[in-house]
């Protein structure tokens, strides 16, 4: 077979002033309007058909037929021949074949941009290039489907459609000889001993080395001042330990694709509290000061509790409290426990006012768009599994239950504790919407990310192997819903906005679990833990049982109509838990939505379910420098449904969310905007407005400033308001 | 030998009183300034190690150079230019607004040596500041600008200033926004975008204070002074022409950089309120480079890479919550 590496009818044509520009040039100047006060889109498409023309083509390694490709990249140690060896090569061709005939074109200069500096293979000195998107998209395939033909089919076309989108470890790796691990996301416990911080720096590095965020728990460290061995005022609390963690991740990165990324979680009722956050100020001591790790603060609900009574709160040592209930920290609930805390004098506290705490928050989020905060109870009483959960990761929406280890002097293991890992991908939801079978679609991705975490053997983190072995959590995620919406001229966060959300989550959990419930009664085997859960007593589906999931606008009842989509009855749900309550279901935790930043570029979606941030968005990367992107389904004709977060306001965005997060067992990577004149306050009543909402946790402050009038760039589509 | 006058700023001994604000620009101004706020240490400038290695010694060298020029500048801002417009000010609240400026000039000057310093050895740092200071148009303009801060006109002082804070740094400015919008040395793109978005604010505000001033002067004077700012623009910018060519001619980039400097020449005398002096099609820049200019802050980086040029001071908008907040 001859592969098709005509770049012809990328775009239309250009005209000859046109071809002259470099790519660069052509992207930017979707950031300035045209002199007839248009948006120029047409330049975009310039950028990426001038792009492939200038770089891409004359860079790309030639093959006369994907047998010569294939053979190469095998004898050379490109692709890894066992993924290819466990099909025919009739099969690889039909494959191939089926992957090229859908012609796919990139339709924005970012999305091609990305693709080929950030996923596709090069050759080994990183100049040329060896894939084109069909090309990894089908090695995925081939990679997640682990021989079976019929699923290597079905996620070829779940990709190559758009409608489903792995995570970048996995669509990136997948299929490479040379590669890092195929799982987004971990979390690790440390706990209150020299032994557990050296393993907590050691697994950081370690998966930092293959891939993925990595977030660690604090909140179990003694305090600055706590006594060590009885002796009084020899600790020096989390600060250190961040330090050490940040320079950690500064070092290893995956050979050199990205930055090595971290986050650390403490309780907002750790004494180090305030410390913590001031590593974020702006005139913090070199000494002192986090740059790139990131953080997040668990709330619990006394701390609303006080802060609306105006108390102080009461931060408690965690080598305390350790000692008088015989678990850590972060095991216990604050909630539950703060008055007989409070009137333990076992246990050393002092105490800040609560609102001045939410404050000094809000003060450090102006400046860093640090910390996230987990909604701590919220996240537990919605956790399906027995257990607590407490902390999240890097993009604040992985929520899972975790148990400490117990180590030895030597760092060795006396009692393996189970960590948290997750494989994440997202679907597009406007094309899931035109997906010809929604049920299939789902059944595919949540089988495709099962196979992530099947493959997944991390033997550097025996905790997170542990975790794995036992829940084969994912996270099934979702993007551009803004996009979406817009395209069916509806206002993000209107009525029928929340209604679709309502309706389309709920459709999503009912066909992930029962996803989940056929890979259980395929391998007649459940996650550890299932009989503890909500789901083993029917208790998870008693709000579908007692009422109805539908649309309740027209204009919603209309699109899942026009889509052909059934939406799941009281019936289908009882039918569906009794057999989860007869059969189990595989993967101990099915959803969660995160950030969704590189890949909702390639796929051309808004990110995650988010408005917009600006109808052209400035894009700023390491590796790709600054880079315009125009949002899905926009064109100067249906600008008006664009409306950018700034403008949509925090209650809409949480009421979205909320209608969300009602039907995903996991969380929400939720980011909130604000212009830069509001206050503390502004922030804090978000947050409030949040937290009673039952959002499980918040992800980044962003603010945006606008430039002083007179010193703006004319025409600049970003900066006009 | 005489003894040198003692440094006399003020001649009354006033309390600023900032609930008598009688130009309302000056806090306007005052609060962005607070509110942005920054020091070098918050850009984590290691980030652009690896990029840094990938460009090749012509590359490196115009890079360097482009800062040891732009710390020149700075430092100039700093100790003379911005001190030199403080007897000048009428207000009060000007005078804070002027010790602000000053302040972060000084700021500004530091970053660059932690971007030096990040990047380079100590031999090629003292090598570029050789180069600045043997650098005859780097010279020439920074002696045409203290000149005029030397000078006895407070109105052509502000003239100079605003063509330093608007024109003169820009030739340095696109190296790094060049760089940025092919991937490389993205964090001095973010650590510059920082110094731009308060340049952008300096320049306005001392543009002005500059047209606050001409309005008080009489139209044979007003006339004088217009004169002697387009004359001053086209002195520099014959100057500023030389100066690109010693530093992007080597990489052929004189040309894009020549219809920046066009802009950002309008762009100054738009400051000061005069018409523009080169045509619109001959200053029109690059795309890339026009686009990546905006002082506003709406880019949406990938937060793992540092927070960016978005944020503004807390304490700045520190308010307390109220019962009415918590009722729930």
């Amino acid at each position: 077979m001859t592969v098709d590496y005509d770049t012809s009818d990328l775009t239309p044509s250009a005209s000859p002033m046109e071809v002259q520009m470099d790519y660069h040039a052509l992207n930017a100047m979707l950031n300035l309007y045209a002199p007839d006060g248009k948006i120029q889109f047409d330049a975009d498409r310039q950028a990426v058909r001038q792009y492939f023309l200038q770089h891409v083509n004359p860079n790309t390694v030639f093959f006369h037929t994907l047998h010569e490709k294939l053979g190469y990249l095998v004898d050379n140690g490109y692709y890894e021949a066992e993924v290819l060896a466990q099909y025919s090569e009739e099969f690889i061709k039909s494959l191939f074949k089926a992957a090229y005939a859908h012609k796919h074109r990139f339709s924005t200069f970012l999305g091609a941009f990305k693709y080929y500096t950030s996923y596709t293979l090069k050759t080994f000195d990183g100049k040329r290039y060896l894939e084109r998107f069909e090309d990894r998209v089908c090695m995925v395939a081939l990679g997640l489907a682990g021989g079976d033909e019929a699923m290597a089919r079905d996620l070829v076309e779940e990709i190559i459609t758009g409608r489903f989108q792995p995570a970048t470890p996995t669509f990136l790796n997948v299929g490479k000889k040379q590669r890092g691990e195929f799982t987004s996301c971990f979390l690790l416990r440390v706990e209150d001993s020299m032994e557990s911080i050296a393993r907590g720096i050691n697994s950081a590095l370690q998966l930092s080395k293959r891939g993925g965020g990595v977030a660690l728990l604090l909140t179990n460290l003694r305090e600055q001042g706590a006594p060590i061995k009885h002796i009084q005022n020899q600790a020096s609390g989390v600060i250190p330990v961040m330090k050490l963690l940040e320079d950690s991740f500064s070092y290893a990165n995956q050979l050199g694709a990205r930055q090595g990324a971290g986050a650390v979680y403490l309780n907002a009722h750790h004494p180090d509290i305030l410390r913590f956050l001031d590593t974020k100020r702006e005139n913090a001591d070199e000494k002192i000061r986090i740059k790139t790790l990131s953080m997040g603060v668990v709330i619990p609900d006394i701390t609303f509790e006080l802060a609306k009574t105006n108390q102080p709160m009461h931060l408690f040592s965690p080598y305390d409290v350790e000692r008088v209930y015989g678990v850590p920290f972060a095991d216990i609930s604050v909630t539950e426990k703060y008055d007989e805390m409070v009137a333990d004098d076992r246990i050393t506290k002092t105490t800040i006012s609560a609102r001045d705490f939410f404050q000094t928050l809000a003060e450090i989020q102006f400046e860093s768009g640090y910390p996230y905060i987990l909604f701590e109870d919220t996240a537990n009483r919605a956790n399906p599994l027995a257990g607590r959960i407490t902390h999240s990761n890097l993009c604040s929406e992985i929520l899972q239950v975790s148990t400490p280890s117990r180590l030895n002097p030597d760092l060795t293991y006396a009692e393996v504790g189970r960590d948290i890992s997750c494989n994440l991908g997202s679907l597009n939801i406007a094309l899931t919407m035109d997906s010809p079978d929604f049920a299939r679609t789902i059944d595919t991705a949540v089988r495709a990310l099962t196979a992530v975490s099947d493959t997944s053997d991390i033997d550097a983190v025996p905790t997170v192997r542990r975790g794995n072995e036992l829940s084969h959590a994912i996270g099934l995620g979702q993007m551009n819903l803004a996009g979406y919406l817009a395209r069916e001229h509806i206002y993000y966060g209107s009525p029928d906005a929340l209604d679709f959300t309502s309706v389309y989550f709920a459709a999503v959990a009912f066909h992930a679990i029962s996803a989940s419930n056929r890979l259980a009664i395929e391998r007649g085997t459940t996650f550890d833990g299932f009989a503890d859960s909500t789901y083993a007593s029917g208790a998870y589906f008693d709000k579908y049982t007692a009422r109805d999931w539908l649309p309740t606008t027209d204009t919603v009842r209309a699109l899942f109509t026009k889509a052909g989509i059934t939406v799941p009855t009281r019936a289908d749900w009882a039918a569906l838990k009794a057999s989860v309550m007869e059969h189990g279901i595989y993967n101990a935790y099915l959803q969660a939505v995160p950030p969704t930043g590189s890949i909702s570029y390639i796929n051309h979606s808004t990110a995650s379910i988010h408005p917009i941030v600006s109808k052209i968005e400035i894009r700023k990367e390491g590796k790709l420098g600054r880079v315009y992107y125009p949002a899905a389904f926009m064109d100067n004709d249906n600008l008006a449904y664009y409306q950018d977060a700034y403008e949509v306001g925090y209650e809409k965005i949480i009421d979205t969310y909320a209608a969300a997060t009602e039907h995903v067992d996991q969380g929400l990577s939720l980011t909130l905007f604000f212009p830069a004149d509001v206050t503390t306050r502004d922030v804090n009543k978000a947050q409030i407005y949040a937290w009673r909402k039952g959002i499980k946790s918040l992800y980044y402050i962003r603010l945006r400033q606008m430039a002083l009038e007179g010193t703006a760039v004319e025409g600049c589509v970003s900066c006009a308001l | 030998m005489p003894t040198p006058p003692k440094v006399k700023l003020i001649d009354r001994v006033t309390a600023i009183n900032w609930n008598k604000v009688e130009d309302e620009v000056d806090q306007d101004v005052w609060d962005r300034l607070t509110g942005n706020f920054w020091l070098p240490e918050k850009v984590p400038m290691h980030i652009d190690l690896p990029s840094w290695a990938t460009l090749n010694e012509a590359e490196q060298t115009m890079t360097v150079r482009v800062f040891a020029g732009l710390t020149l500048l700075d430092t100039i801002q700093g100790t003379v230019g911005a001190v030199s417009l403080i007897p000048d000010c009428i207000t009060p609240h000007e005078e804070a607004v002027m010790t602000n400026i000053s302040f972060m000039e000084s700021v500004h000057a530091k970053s660059y040596s932690n971007i030096f310093t990040t990047l380079c050895s100590t031999k090629a740092i003292d090598d570029a500041f050789d180069w600045s200071e043997d650098n005859e148009y780097l010279q020439k303009k920074a002696h045409i600008v203290l000149d005029y801060y030397r000078g006895d006109d407070p109105l052509m002082r502000k003239v100079a200033s605003t063509m330093l804070e608007s024109f003169l740094f820009y030739s340095g400015f696109y190296a790094p926004m060049y760089w940025s919008s092919r991937g490389k040395l993205t964090s001095t793109a973010d650590m510059i975008r920082l110094i731009i978005r308060d340049e952008a604010v300096h320049g306005y505000y001392i543009g002005y204070k500059f047209q606050k001033g001409l309005e008080q002067v009489s139209s044979q004077r007003h006339a004088e002074i217009v004169g002697y700012a387009y004359d001053l623009l086209s002195d520099l910018y014959a100057n500023e022409v030389q100066y690109t060519r010693s530093l992007y001619d080597p990489l052929g980039l004189t040309d894009d950089v020549t219809k920046f400097l066009k802009y950002n020449g309008n762009k100054a005398l738009m400051n000061l309120g005069l018409d523009a002096l080169f045509p619109r099609d001959e200053a029109t820049p690059n795309p890339a480079i026009l686009a990546a200019l905006d002082p506003g802050a709406a880019e949406n980086h990938d937060f793992f890479s540092g927070s960016g040029s978005s944020y503004v001071m807390g304490a700045h908008a520190a308010k307390p919550t109220t019962d009415e907040d918590w009722d729930f």
